[in-house]
Parts: C-alpha cells; sequence; structure tokens
C-alpha cells in the first residue's frame, strides 16, 4: 500500500513532475489452462527479479473488473498476455492499445467477456487511462493442464528482454495520459 | 406459433451463456440455458497434494477465486479433522465477507442498472450540477466518438425504462462512483489475504495471516467508506428503483422460477456458530404468508447430466461425480451439470438466502405486493450488503479481543499433514450463492475432486424428469412483446448475477488484422 501513495503523489496536477513514472508490469490469464496462462508465468519469473521502486510486477490471474485499482494506479502499464491471432504458435506481438483502437474491423475483443482491454477502457472513465502496451505470445495449446507447452515455455526468456526493452524505452518516452 | 429466439452471448455477465426461449402471444413459453464452456477443472485436481486444492481451485475464476479456496479449504478441513481457531474463522469472515461489499454494488451499478434506464437520455439533461454536467459531457463525448463500451451492448429501452433525464443522469453518476468505491473496497481483502485476485492466506486449519491492531484499524477505516456509500447511495438507488418505476415488474413477478431456495447457511457470528450472517435452510414451494424452512441435508444433492455434454450417467451425490465429456450427445445443450436436492431444482444467492432468514425487509417488500423474481433479487442483494458491512463491524471487534487473549491462535497446526485417507465437504455461501466442494483423499492424494458452484443450481438444464432448471423456469411468462427486443429475457437472466466465467482470458480479436502486431 506504500505504493498506492507514491503513485497518488504522481497523480496530483502541477508539482510532482519529478517523482518517477508508475510502470505497472501485468501478466494475465488462466494457470489451468496450459498457454492461456504464459502472461502469469512469465510474471512469476519477473517477481523473482530486482526492479526500481517505481515499477511493480503484478500477476492478476483471469481477473477482469476488478484489475481496475491496479490500472489506474499506473501511469504505464505493460501487459502480457495470450493472444490468439491465428499465427504460428510462440509467435510474439506487441502493440500499444491506441494502435489496436484504430483496426477498422473493430478490434474489441468479445462483447460477452470483460477482458484486459476492456477494462482499461473502463479506467478512462473514472480517471485516466495509463499507456499501455500488451506483449502477446501465440499459445499453443488451451487444453486444460498447469504447464506450459515447450514451445511457449522456451519464449519465456525472450518475452522478459522485451519487457526490459519496454522499460529502457518508457524512460525516454514523454507521459502520454489520456484525460477524460 | 411459438417463434424462437436466442439471446447469444448473453453479455454484461462473467463467462458465456446462451439462453433459447419461445415466445407466443408476447410471452416466453419455454426456455433453454446453455453454458458454453467447458468446465470441469476438478480433474487437474486429482494426485495432487490435498494442501494444494485450496490454491488450485482459486485459479477456477478470476471473478470468485477466493470463494472456491475456502470452500476447499473448509473441505480439507474436514478430511484432515482440522479445528480453525476463532481467530482464525474471523479473518476468514473478514476477507470473504469484502467480497459482497465488492461484488454487489458492482452487479447492480455495471452489470444491471443498464437494463433499468434509458441512457440516452443523458443528452436531455437541462440541470446545472456541475459534477452531472461532466458525466453528461463524457457520456456524450463516447457516444460521439462511437465508443460506448461498456454502456453497450444493450437492448432498446422498453415502458419499464427510466427516461426522466434527472434520474437516468445520477444513476449514471453513480455508476461512475460505484467504480471508484469498488477499487478501494478491493484493498480490504488484500490486507489479510495479502493481494486481491487470489487471496493467499486461507488454508486448510485457518489461515496464515497474524493480524496486527494495524491491519484491523486500516480495515476499519475502509469500511467505513463503504458503509457510507452502500448506505446513502447504493440502498437508496435500489430502493428509489425498486419501489418506483420498476414496481410494476415486481409485481409481475417477472423471473420467479420454481419457488425453490437454498442457503447452506455461513459467516458465523459467534464461536460456536449459534448464530449466522445467512442461516441455513432449504424452501420448496414458498408460501410467502407462511414460509418454511427446513434444514440443508447435503446427502439428498444429485447431478444429473441427462442434457449436459458428458457421458451418460445415472444422476450421482458430488462426492461419486466424473467428468467425461461426449460432444455428440443426442438431446444435450449445455456445459452445465443439473445439481438437484432430492429431485427438485432449487435457486441460490442472495434471494434464497433472505428468505430462508426470513428476513423482515424482503417479507415486508412481498407483503406490499413484490412477488420474488427479478427485482426482488435486486432487493435481497443490496439488503445482504449491508448485512455484512454490519458483520464486518462484529467481527473487526470480536477481533480486536481475541487478539489480545493468550494463545490467541490462527490456525491448528496439528492437523497441517494430509492424512492416509479421507473425505470431507466444504460449503461456502459467496455472493452469488450455494459453494460446495467435495474431497476424497487417498494414500495422502487427492482420489477425487468436486465442486458444485451457485451458477451450476441456477443455470441448470433440465434434469431426468424433464424439470427445468431456475433460469429457464424464472423466464417463463417473461412479457416479450417484441421478438427483437426481448430486455426482459435479459433482465431475468441477469438478476441472478450469473458467473459462467471459470475459464478464458485471451485476447481472442475477430480480426486476423492483430498479426499485423507480430514482432517476431
Amino acid at each position: 500500500m506504500k505504493k498506492a501513495t507514491k503513485s497518488s503523489v504522481v497523480r496530483t496536477k502541477g508539482g510532482a513532475k519529478s517523482s518517477p513514472q508508475k510502470i505497472i508490469i501485468l501478466g494475465v490469464g488462466n494457470v489451468l489452462l496450459s498457454d492461456e496462462g504464459v502472461g502469469v508465468h512469465v510474471a512469476n519469473e519477473l517477481m523473482k527479479m530486482e526492479f526500481p521502486p517505481n515499477v511493480s510486477v503484478l500477476e492478476g490471474g483471469t481477473d477482469g473488473f476488478r484489475l481496475l485499482n491496479v490500472i489506474t494506479e499506473a501511469e504505464r502499464l505493460i501487459v502480457i498476455d495470450a493472444v490468439r491471432g491465428g499465427a504460428q504458435p510462440g509467435s510474439i506481438y506487441r502493440f500499444d492499445i491506441n494502435d489496436v483502437r484504430n483496426c477498422p474491423s473493430g478490434f474489441k475483443t468479445s462483447v460477452h467477456q470483460i477482458g484486459i482491454l476492456e477494462v482499461i477502457d473502463l479506467s478512462g472513465l473514472i480517471g485516466k487511462t495509463p499507456y499501455t502496451t500488451v506483449i502477446g505470445v501465440e499459445p499453443k495449446s488451451l487444453k486444460m493442464g498447469m504447464e506450459l507447452s515447450p514451445e511457449i515455455k522456451a519464449k519465456i526468456p525472450r518475452v522478459i528482454k522485451l519487457v526490459f526493452d519496454e522499460l529502457k524505452m518508457s524512460s525516454k518516452i514523454k507521459r502520454t495520459i489520456k484525460l477524460l | 406459433m411459438a417463434k424462437k429466439i436466442t439471446v447469444d452471448p448473453v453479455t454484461r455477465i462473467e463467462g458465456h451463456l446462451k439462453i433459447e426461449v419461445e415466445i407466443e402471444n408476447g410471452k416466453v413459453i419455454n426456455a433453454w440455458s446453455s453454458g458454453t464452456m467447458a468446465r470441469g477443472f476438478e480433474a487437474l485436481l486429482l494426485g495432487k497434494d490435498p494442501r494444494d486444492a485450496s490454491y488450485v481451485v482459486s485459479r477456477f475464476c478470476g471473478v470468485c477465486y477466493s470463494v472456491h479456496q475456502i470452500a476447499s479449504a473448509r473441505a480439507l478441513d474436514a478430511a484432515f479433522g482440522a479445528k480453525v481457531p476463532w481467530g482464525g474463522n474471523l479473518i476468514r469472515n473478514l476477507v470473504m465477507g469484502a467480497e459482497f461489499i465488492y461484488d454487489h454494488p458492482l452487479h447492480f451499478y455495471q452489470l444491471s442498472a443498464l437494463d433499468y434506464i434509458d441512457i440516452m437520455a443523458i443528452a436531455n439533461y437541462k440541470g446545472k450540477d456541475k459534477e452531472l454536467l461532466a458525466v453528461k459531457d463524457k457520456i456524450v463525448g463516447l457516444v460521439k466518438a462511437n465508443d460506448t463500451y461498456p454502456l453497450t451492448p444493450r437492448y432498446e429501452p422498453d415502458e419499464f425504462c427510466v427516461k426522466d433525464p434527472d434520474i437516468v443522469i445520477s444513476a449514471v453518476k453513480h455508476y461512475l462512483d460505484a467504480l471508484k468505491m469498488h477499487l478501494a473496497a478491493r484493498n480490504m481483502g488484500a490486507i489479510w489475504g495479502g493481494r486481491t485476485p487470489h487471496y493467499q492466506n486461507i488454508v486448510v486449519g485457518g489461515v496464515t495471516s497474524y493480524p496486527d491492531v494495524n491491519q484491523v484499524a486500516r480495515f476499519r477505516t475502509m469500511l467505513d467508506k463503504q458503509k457510507k456509500f452502500i448506505e446513502e447511495v447504493y440502498i437508496p438507488d435500489v430502493v428509489a428503483f425498486g419501489t418506483g418505476p420498476l414496481w410494476p415488474l415486481a409485481k409481475l413477478g417477472v423471473g420467479g422460477g420454481h419457488y425453490n431456495y437454498m442457503s447452506y447457511g455461513d459467516f458465523q457470528l459467534d464461536p460456536e456458530g449459534k448464530k449466522l450472517v445467512f442461516p441455513g435452510g432449504v424452501i420448496v414451494g414458498l408460501n410467502p404468508a407462511n414460509i418454511k424452512v427446513d434444514p440443508v441435508d447435503t446427502k439428498k444433492i444429485t447431478e444429473s447430466v441427462k442434457y449436459g455434454w458428458y457421458k451418460e450417467n445415472k444422476p450421482v451425490h458430488p462426492f461419486d461425480g466424473e467428468q467425461v465429456f461426449k460432444l455428440d450427445k443426442k438431446d444435450a445443450y449445455t456445459f452445465v451439470k443439473a445439481p438437484r436436492y432430492d429431485g427438485k431444482p432449487l435457486e441460490v444467492g442472495p434471494l434464497a438466502r433472505m428468505l430462508v432468514a426470513k428476513n423482515p425487509t424482503v417479507l415486508d417488500l412481498v407483503a406490499k405486493g413484490a412477488k420474488p423474481g427479478a427485482v426482488a433479487r435486486h432487493a435481497a442483494r443490496a439488503i445482504e450488503t449491508k448485512l455484512m458491512v454490519d458483520a464486518c463491524y462484529t467481527w473487526l471487534d470480536q477481533l480486536m479481543t481475541e487478539m489480545t487473549k493468550p494463545g490467541f491462535k490462527i490456525h491448528d497446526t496439528e492437523h497441517w499433514n494430509p492424512p492416509d485417507k479421507g473425505e470431507g465437504a466444504g460449503f461456502h455461501e459467496p455472493p452469488r450463492g450455494a459453494l460446495g466442494h467435495w474431497i476424497k483423499v487417498k494414500d495422502k492424494k487427492i482420489a477425487n475432486y468436486q465442486a458444485v458452484v451457485p451458477s451450476t443450481w441456477n443455470a441448470s438444464p433440465r434434469c431426468e424428469n424433464g424439470i427445468r432448471g431456475q433460469y429457464e423456469e424464472a423466464l417463463i411468462g417473461a412479457p416479450v412483446p417484441d421478438p427483437k427486443n426481448p430486455i426482459n429475457v435479459v433482465r431475468v437472466i441477469r438478476s441472478f448475477d450469473p458467473c459462467l466465467a471459470c475459464a478464458v482470458h485471451i485476447i481472442d480479436p475477430q480480426t486476423n488484422e492483430i498479426r499485423k502486431f507480430i514482432i517476431e
């Protein structure tokens, strides 16, 4: 909860600009459905590593709505999730939320499920939407099981490297806070 | 001629649900409820150390996670012969009580309210209230930008929808306030749960989080804020809608069903469990003038798979249940099994709990002419949120006293190791209703595991005797004057707060364009 206080300082208008940007790395997915849980597996690995105090690593399971408290706390959000785009299993995607908003045929994933992208939208309704990047992995199997497929497991170090690249870039990117 | 319509998927619920109804003369005459996602995570548990169960089951669902954890821990308590000390139970109660505080208002505002208001009426707001004008700008802006999620999809407003711009705009303001309250509430359970979602502190024998005075104070401060919102915003809104524009729906009793109800009973208010926040009991064939409540005998529970995509089997008790899919089965239409109590379908959840408890506020509404149905479910949900807030204060006081006692304990450490053999059942009353977990232990490992979740009771299909499940029965008679606008169908279903999530969270776009973002 100490961290929450820090971010509320960052959120105040004017002043506080000198405090470092609050960055949240959020792994999501269901660990009971093999590769669906890749985001959680990556987050669990990241948690073993050292990060500066303005960076938090979290694992959100399959929560939707209930991740709002985490999302609204962040200025910069890096989401790691499985993405089913029909590509070769193990393919890695990287996109900013703003990129996919502009897909002409509509990117809204599924109306019946309150997924991570929908929750990020909601955060805008009550304040700010963090500048969000998704790093996605095309799954091989979504069968019941608590282990990742070997091909997907092998990608974890690569995904971790990409997360670190984002962190390096973040320090250079101007803060983009969408105020509604 | 009856006309068949399908609502697939039902939106603004957690999970995948398909509802088919037959309409004749503007009313539903038949209905089928179909859970279109396979469940059966229980199979994953077989052969594991039983102590892992409470953690694994908390991953069944990202919405109702801890409820599985506690039901599982209680099943293990029974199988291990563990006796949870009162201190451990108090902390279990507090973290689980917090679930009600963030779940129920969320259901009312975020998942249901849009069924009862004409959101577009906001554009006609002529008032001068600054805050409300900001809400108007926000919503009108979203509509103009064609970005109305999460206010869509929805059906056309009907005669029951509130169209008064002043009421609608304040409802939407509360929608936004409720979201903010939700964020704050989430941190309550995390004080002892360690995190949300997926608490870490509930284990067989008690809890792992030794409380201190600061934590109690923090919980209390957060609770004060929630109490204020619940008493000053949530409950008045439910009352204003339920006894105002929705009173005709309430009197019609739309969404009634079988009028059979069950609560397992939960949330002890004293160490002996003499007094519960939610008393247990079964009501078969409700007579509101003279409610007869029988004690629950869980041996009478069976699950039928006659209309489920499972291998044929006779109805069996959950201890003996199995999970073998058979997708080409004739007549099957759902992945949801059909639990029955003494052969009867039951409703579980807030309305069931408040009727079993003979809650005076609910009985008063019924006496005034509200039939138990969709509107009554929203009322019951609000009433029990308040009961839970009050109970949390009681538990905080009790915990403070308990903590000062010498030998204060939160865990039965004598019973931490798995027995060679044993079986146990664990029951819990989570926000959505009666939850049961059953475990069999053999050679210190899990030999069988079954969970009967609340939405299985409510969303159940027909059973061997062809008796409809509760959603199905509740839809019968619902007015649908225009088959293209089955708003009453979704009102009835959403009033149960369906949660069939228990599954996938993948980003699964309906387009291949996502592939242009492949980087390697």
